[in-house]
């Protein structure tokens, strides 16, 4: 792979330069937060970067799980400032989910179809479970904001399915079916569309790391089905823990639990 | 039977009742009056568990608590001026408490469904409609069926005659004001307040009883 200098890296922020022009002159206001994401990315990326060449010459099981869970309870914290969910009361039920489902998944991707020596080997563990992670990080966001506002906006549809003689999770199966079907349509469609429409990045980034095409698109395979996975279990996994949390002994969802 | 006990009530920190009580005895008709947002409909809603309240509230003996909402919402029928059917279409509306472990085993049969519908001034034609197409008044009505199909007999109403044309409100009465049902209810309408059995009245955070005008 041809390695770019720091010099050319930053001269892509030039690019930059188009879209905060747009911004300006639709008068949106977004120049300043474009400016603060691309320079957050930037230093993390960076950073991310010297701790993988760390990870990666350690290589030991300890230090390489010790991240994963760093990446899972940054991305849990994450999952729950964006669905406008207070921390303090769902922060281990949703880290249970999002670990359960990440987990599950990337094991059988790792130690059943790519099976590297050792089996916690960094180079394998980490970006995967990174990406599916990424990917449930954003799915859940949208799962959980669903879930809870629907039934904040039909608090009288929901006091109607209690009042019918529905139990609790009788009673959210709707709420839930809507922010599922939500969460997992753009997923489906672009599964739908890969290869076609878009050419993902893990396999893009293989072949310009000088991999063929065919094992690239292996993985890409494996990894696109254990997203899908990981997704739907943390969806459902993290509605259903949270549940208890949410709702009083009478059934009614706690004004409390949100961030607004 | 429903019986408040020194019931206090407060939505967004205005206290609507203040250490109140009020016994609505098995086939009692009660009709509750009082100027508007004085706290009406909260009380109804608290029967249900939806509210919190502070002092007592039982429902034929069962105290309403956390442990026995689900059992109290068992014998009550809630039905507000727009009912929320709770599914796309008119059939699976009625027939949604029937797919609850707690019902499935008493799924009526079609014939009992027109029965119903019929005796509420609805054609059972109605079961292929959308929800959302169909008028309030029929809203009410099909709330009502579903009510009636549960077998329930303890009625909280706000305000269900409000939509509905004189021949189907005659018809809804027919239905609930029988000797058995029980009803507690909010209502502006002359008739509806006319066919109840008692009037209490909110004054200075307390529930009345006042003369009932027959």
């Amino acid at each position: 792979m041809i390695d770019m200098d720091y010099i050319s890296t930053f001269s892509m922020f030039a690019l930059l330069l188009i879209p905060i022009g747009i911004f300006r002159w639709l008068g949106l206001g977004l120049a300043r937060d474009t400016l603060i994401a691309a320079a957050r990315m930037t230093v993390q990326l960076l950073l991310v970067g010297v701790y993988l060449k760390y990870i990666f010459r350690l290589n030991n099981g300890f230090v390489n799980l010790a991240w994963v869970l760093v990446m899972m309870a940054a991305a849990n914290a994450s999952i729950l400032g964006k669905s406008g969910l207070k921390q303090k009361i769902f922060y281990w039920r949703t880290l249970i989910g999002i670990a359960l489902s990440t987990l599950l998944v990337s094991s059988w991707f790792i130690l059943a179809a790519i099976r590297p020596d050792p089996f916690y080997d960094a180079r394998y563990m980490v970006p995967l479970i990174g990406m599916i992670l990424g990917n449930c990080q954003r799915s859940n966001v949208m799962s959980l904001e669903r879930f809870y506002s629907g039934i904040r906006r039909n608090e009288q549809e929901f006091m109607t399915y209690l009042m019918l003689g529905a139990t609790l999770n009788e009673a959210v199966r709707p709420y839930l079916r809507t922010s599922l079907k939500a969460t997992v349509n753009p997923a489906i469609s672009t599964m739908a569309t890969m290869g076609i429409v878009s050419l993902p990045g893990m396999m893009t980034g293989q072949i310009l790391g000088g991999a063929m095409p065919m094992p690239a698109i292996k993985y890409q395979i494996g990894i696109m089905i254990c997203i899908f996975t990981a997704m739907v279990i943390a969806a459902v996994a993290n509605i259903l823990l949270s549940l208890p949390a949410a709702f009083d002994g009478f059934q009614r969802l706690r004004p409390d639990i949100f961030n607004d | 039977m429903i019986r408040f006990t020194d019931i206090s009530l407060s939505i967004q920190g205005q206290n609507l009742l203040e250490q109140t009580g009020l016994l609505v005895s098995p086939g009692d008709k009660v009709v509750i009056r009082g100027p508007s947002g004085c706290g009406k409909s909260s009380l109804l809603k608290t029967v249900i568990g939806a509210l919190p309240f502070s002092g007592r509230l039982s429902v034929n003996g069962v105290e309403l608590q956390a442990k026995t909402a689900a059992e109290i919402r068992s014998r009550i029928a809630f039905i507000d001026q727009e009912p929320a059917l709770g599914a796309e279409r008119v059939r699976e509306a009625l027939f949604l408490p029937f797919t609850y472990k707690a019902h499935q085993h008493r799924r009526p049969n079609e014939e009992l469904v027109h029965q119903t519908l019929k005796q509420l001034r609805l054609d059972p034609r109605i079961l292929s409609s959308e929800s959302k197409r169909i008028s309030g008044g029929e809203k009410q009505r099909i709330a009502i069926a579903r009510a009636l199909l549960l077998g329930k007999t303890i009625f909280i109403a706000d305000e269900i005659t409000s939509a509905l044309d004189p021949e189907s409100k005659q018809a809804v009465m027919d239905e609930l004001f029988r000797p058995e049902v029980t009803i507690l209810s909010v209502s502006h309408d002359p008739d509806w307040i006319l066919a109840c059995s008692r009037t209490v009245e909110f004054q200075n955070r307390k529930l009345t009883e006042v003369p009932h005008d027959d």
